[in-house]
């Protein structure tokens, strides 16, 4: 067997199931709507246009921008000393706490929504618990609020975050330090002059991998932010789905893809830039 | 002082990880139709009766049926890949391999959306209807763990030591013989990690799937997705217990063989 005929099957298939589609969808993008005919041939831009004419999908956009922002920084701050512990410990439960990190995240972001549920129902665990010791009177609203999906979007991505950076630590060199304490500098200074300059390609990967998850979440939003709460990829399903506006839905999946590249790539110009600048 | 404070600092946010987790399992076993804390008391009643009910059972048999194709299928179109990225330099081939890995990048409800606005060009073209059967979401899952096969199996064979298959040669085996007696069973870390990667990757998607899904052809995902927009009580919870069982199972089994924290 030749080796060009053994990259047949692979490349076939994402031919055949991803590469047509998309430039089916492409050109779906362009073409205009009509509420009785639905989709009729036409080459336009009009439905890229409508997006930024119309302000519930700027209002969805931003919504998506800014929740995934808060949960991509938050999963930093949280994840970051996880990941150092785990990538420093010479515990002999280093395996099983790897593993209770890896667990929740092939359990499915549907079967988690649900945990998160069984918390913050207005009958919920949280609610009966504070009404029990008498410190609330009335059960909180927490489902179907930005903090619910804060937590629930926070708990989807933060496993990411904290086995990108545990790889990243783990390549480090830590008798770096040493050798900065042994020339004076505090531990506070030695973790921020010497480690922390060196993990920032992983704070880099990290940020950017949890970033799009955020950017791209479906399940969370849908079940834990309830129907008023309106993000990218369930909003694009809709246009699909329910108002079956198949050029604008397909002009809003290209938007998405589009804002997610781009927001990469400017995350991954700002932390080449800051890299040199601490080289320096 | 400062290893207390980081240890129950770890313990904290690996907790608040598998939170959700142990409380799904726990309602599971409330003796209550609807949710109640505390309950009234523990049944087992909930998991015969998600057994009962249809639309789990089908959803489960139907996810199980495209997970295990979409991953046999990938797994061999995968390693064939793999071998020819990483033993042949060829034009072309960094492309090749971003290709493959596209799958990785594109949003899934993306991908989920362009399949499904194909798969009706094909039954407006063909008359052929490959949503009214569990073979688009058979191409589609196969399209989507591919990468993972890729990748996985990819970086064993570049951790493989090479000497061996020399060894086998110069000793008078067939390029046959090499590849079967040698290369193959050394391979065996990277395909079982590929293999059950596939698995559950593919086993807990939602997103792709949403739009390719037909009456009788639902995977387990969206039917409790489905289940959960109107109802939160012990039957889902019972569904969801089997399920994050089913995955703890191969988790453990994958651990055996491969390194997790070197493959997510």
């Amino acid at each position: 067997m030749t080796a060009s005929m053994m990259m047949i099957p692979a490349t076939g298939i994402i031919l055949l199931a991803l590469v047509i589609p998309a430039l089916i969808l492409l050109r779906y993008s362009f073409n205009a709507y009509d509420p009785t005919q639905l989709m009729v041939e036409a080459f336009t831009l009009d439905n890229y246009t409508r997006f930024f004419h119309e302000p519930y999908f700027q209002q969805v956009m931003i919504t998506t921008l800014t929740v995934s922002l808060e949960c991509t920084l938050a999963s930093l701050l949280l994840g970051y000393p996880v990941a150092y512990f785990l990538a420093t410990t010479r515990s002999r439960f280093k395996s099983l706490l790897i593993i209770l990190t890896i667990f929740p995240l092939l359990v499915g972001n549907v079967v988690r929504a649900a945990g998160w549920m069984t918390l913050f129902g207005t009958k919920g665990f949280i609610n009966v618990v504070l009404m029990y010791l008498d410190i609330i009177d009335s059960p909180i609203k927490m489902m179907y609020t930005t903090f619910s999906v804060f937590v629930g979007m926070l708990c989807v991505i933060l496993p990411f975050m904290i086995l990108t950076l545990q790889g990243v630590l783990e390549s480090i060199d830590f008798s770096l330090t040493e050798a900065a304490e042994n020339l004076g500098a505090s531990p506070f200074t030695a973790f921020r002059r010497v480690i922390l300059p060196l993990s920032l390609p992983g704070i880099a990967t990290g940020s950017i991998l949890v970033f799009i998850l955020c950017m791209n979440a479906y399940s969370t939003p849908v079940l834990l932010g309830g129907p008023s709460f309106s993000m990218m990829a369930p909003a694009l399903y809709d246009q699909i789905a329910s108002a079956s506006n198949w050029p604008f839905g397909a002009a809003l999946a290209f938007i998405l893809t589009l804002a997610t590249i781009l927001a990469t790539l400017i995350s991954s110009l700002y932390f080449r830039r800051k890299l040199k600048a601490m080289a320096a | 002082m400062t290893k207390l404070i980081a240890s129950s600092f770890v313990t904290a946010v690996l907790a608040f990880l598998v939170l959700p987790v142990i409380f799904i399992v726990w309602v599971a076993f409330f003796d209550s139709s609807f949710l109640t804390f505390p309950p009234p008391g523990y049944t087992f009643h909930w998991f015969a009766e998600a057994a009962r009910n249809p639309v789990f059972l089908n959803g489960f048999v139907t996810s199980l049926i495209v997970v295990a194709i979409a991953s046999t299928i990938s797994v061999f179109s995968g390693a064939m890949a793999a071998i020819v990225l990483v033993r042949y330099q060829f034009p072309g081939r960094e492309a090749l391999n971003g290709l493959l890995l596209s799958p990785l990048i594109i949003p899934n409800i993306v991908l989920g959306i362009a399949l499904y606005i194909f798969f009706i060009a094909i039954a407006d073209t063909l008359s052929i209807d490959l949503i009214a059967s569990n073979v688009g979401l058979i191409i589609a899952h196969t399209m989507l763990v591919l990468p993972w096969a890729v990748r996985l199996i990819g970086a064993n064979l570049i951790g493989m030591d090479r000497s061996i298959e020399e060894a086998a040669c110069n000793l008078g085996a067939k390029s046959g013989t090499v590849f079967f007696r040698v290369t193959l069973p050394l391979m065996r870390g990277g395909i079982v990690a590929a293999a059950l990667f596939s698995f559950i990757v593919s086993f807990e998607n939602l997103e792709l799937s949403l739009l390719i899904v037909s009456p009788g052809h639902t995977t387990l995902p969206i039917a409790q997705m489905q289940y959960l927009e109107f109802n939160m009580d012990p039957t889902i919870a019972a569904v969801s217990t089997v399920q994050i069982l089913v995955i703890a199972a191969l988790l453990l089994i994958t651990d055996r063989f491969v390194k997790l924290s070197r493959i997510v």
